[in-house]
């Protein structure tokens, strides 16, 4: 049996494709906390308003939520609202800006394959993610004593769940939206009103009209599943497939869009 | 001579439009080939398709002897091709540093990056933020990740497209020192200089065909046939002194086309020392390329009349 290898080197080709991957990583968090922009989305956004809203209701208690304070319900929601923002929001910004300036086509046009560009982005955004779990958790844990996790893993697996899916609707919208000048107004909307509606920033009582409406889309029952691995309502099993399940399911629809719509370059004028 | 690509018979057509209809060329190792035509000829087509980003209709395509539209081959292709599009794809916020790097990472056999940096005259900015550079500044960097790869082959779509006259200057110097350096160029321009300067063989592109192609020097037989000798009518002199019969006198102009430009040349500089008279502003022109260029693409849009500088 042969394996492919490198020309240069003996090593094999996948190892070689391993540690392109690690290289095109560095240089997309590289451009994430360069660019600033998406930084400032996700990772500001929710810093400002788990420390505003934490400082002017916090201590308000909730009764639909087993009586726990608010700001022990807006950790796991801004915890959310950063794997959302990372995966859904800057990640399309990103894409078409990518797409429109010629970056896309460019780096189509190296040697750098595929599913390695495409793996850098998931790895990036996911490192993301993660960083800005970890400022709501200190915040949270030292400026409002919130309760930390009943099960790590239980977050992380939605943290991980929500990445992939959201990332996934990300480049769908993204591969949609015409040109750059629109990018950041139509994903905001689409981002603020389903933020909104899901209750990121009033809990919405469960059997409510909105939260009706709210189940048919992914972003409450991500905040349900981040919930839940709070042990928020008091009681509940850190563990919510079904809310995960929906969540995974709208990942897969948007990359059947992905699939056919994805574009390397601006349309043809 | 080896070639670098063979072209037989390329068509590609778009929902409603037949972007590229019949068209073959070859580019041999080490030349500069220009693709010359107005916008919407099907030049951009045309290479991408040669780059592997498009997938032709129609036709034999042979890149560094591979097929660009072979999946499995494409990797070995880019790995040895490099492309510098029409558009500044460069992320602002990078330093010149840290873009060469990134790309330089994705090849077998990088140019040193150091290397690069002075190539493309930007030694003393390799440290500075893409979005500080100028224009000229920012298309020499677009240039050095184009051949960072240390390609073999290097596609210029319009590469000084946007550039004040200063940096298109620089850029052909780069693009001369590249191609003296043995790299295979195929650049697509719609300026005449351009392509007059540059490059060794070039190809007209009128609608989706070739309407002509040839060593740049003689496209369209431009360096043989008639020539144009023009001069001013000397004081006290009639035309019909003259020792030669003029085609044309426009006020004090007198011009003359003629198949055999010396001896006619011979005669009026016999005749005008002989008499001690001036011939102020005396030429001889042939056609240009842009005259070529104007009557092979006649008929086209009149908005994608070519620019001439």
């Amino acid at each position: 049996m042969s394996t492919v290898t490198d020309e240069t080197t003996t090593r094999p080709r996948w190892l070689h494709d391993l540690r392109l991957v690690a290289h095109q990583v560095k240089y997309e968090q590289l451009a994430f906390w360069l660019n600033r922009v998406g930084a400032i989305f996700t990772v500001g956004f929710s810093v400002v308003f788990l420390v505003m809203l934490g400082a002017s209701a916090g201590n308000q208690h909730v009764a639909s939520l087993g009586n726990i304070r608010l700001v022990q319900y807006y950790v796991p929601g801004f915890i959310s609202y950063g794997v959302m923002s990372a995966g859904f929001n800057t990640l399309a910004i990103t894409l078409v800006v990518r797409r429109e300036t010629g970056l896309l086509k460019r780096l189509r046009l190296s040697p750098l394959p595929t599913w390695v560009l495409i793996a850098s982005i998931f790895i990036s955004t996911t490192i993301v993610a993660f960083v800005q779990v970890l400022l709501m958790l200190v915040i949270g844990r030292l400026g409002y004593h919130v309760a930390l996790p009943s099960s790590w893993i239980a977050v992380i697996v939605a943290v991980v769940v929500g990445i992939v899916s959201f990332a996934a609707m990300g480049v769908a919208i993204s591969s949609v939206i015409p040109n750059q000048e629109t990018a950041g107004p139509v994903t905001s909307i689409v981002f603020f009103v389903l933020l909104f509606l899901a209750g990121l920033w009033f809990p919405l009582p469960a059997g409510s009209g909105l939260a009706k409406f709210s189940d048919y889309l992914p972003v409450r029952h991500l905040m349900i599943a981040m919930d839940k691995s709070f042990q928020i309502p008091r009681g509940a099993s850190p563990w919510a497939w079904h809310d995960l399940l929906v969540v995974a399911l709208w990942g897969a629809g948007a990359t059947l869009v992905s699939l056919r719509r994805f574009r390397w370059a601006p349309r043809r004028s | 001579m080896a070639l670098a690509m063979r072209v037989d018979d390329l068509c590609k057509s778009y929902a409603s439009t037949r972007a590229v209809e019949g068209v073959s060329f070859d580019v041999e190792r080490g030349e500069i080939f220009a693709l010359l035509g107005p916008n919407g000829a099907g030049k951009t087509t045309t290479i991408e398709i040669l780059e592997g980003f498009l997938l032709r209709d129609r036709g034999t395509v042979e890149v560094l002897g591979v097929d660009p539209g072979d999946a499995t081959r494409l990797r070995w292709l880019r790995e040895r091709i490099g492309v510098v599009l029409q558009e500044l794809a460069v992320e602002s916020f990078f330093t010149v540093r840290q873009v060469l790097e990134r790309n330089a990472g994705f090849y077998p056999h990088p140019r040193p990056i150091d290397e690069v940096i002075e190539l493309v005259g930007l030694t003393d900015k390799s440290d500075a933020k893409v979005k500080k550079l100028s224009g000229g500044q920012q298309r020499r960097l677009d240039i050095g990740l184009g051949i960072v790869g240390n390609p073999e082959l290097l596609f210029l779509d319009e590469p000084t497209t946007g550039l004040d006259p200063a940096a298109r200057r620089t850029t052909w110097d780069l693009i001369r020192l590249l191609s003296a350096q043995g790299t295979t160029v195929l650049m697509s321009s719609h300026y005449m200089d351009e392509v007059e300067a540059l490059a060794h063989r070039v190809a007209v592109l009128s609608r989706g065909r070739i309407a002509a192609q040839g060593s740049t020097a003689s496209l369209g037989g431009r360096d043989q046939g008639e020539a144009t000798i023009r001069f001013a009518l000397p004081q006290g002199v009639a035309v019909a002194d003259l020792p030669v019969t003029p085609s044309r006198v426009d006020g004090e102009v007198v011009e003359l086309t003629t198949s055999d430009d010396l001896s006619v040349l011979h005669q009026l500089a016999h005749w005008a020392l002989e008499r001690d008279v001036t011939l102020h502003g005396l030429s001889v022109t042939r056609e240009t390329l842009e005259d070529i260029y104007l009557a092979l693409t006649r008929g086209d849009s009149a908005d994608s009349a070519p620019e001439a500088r």
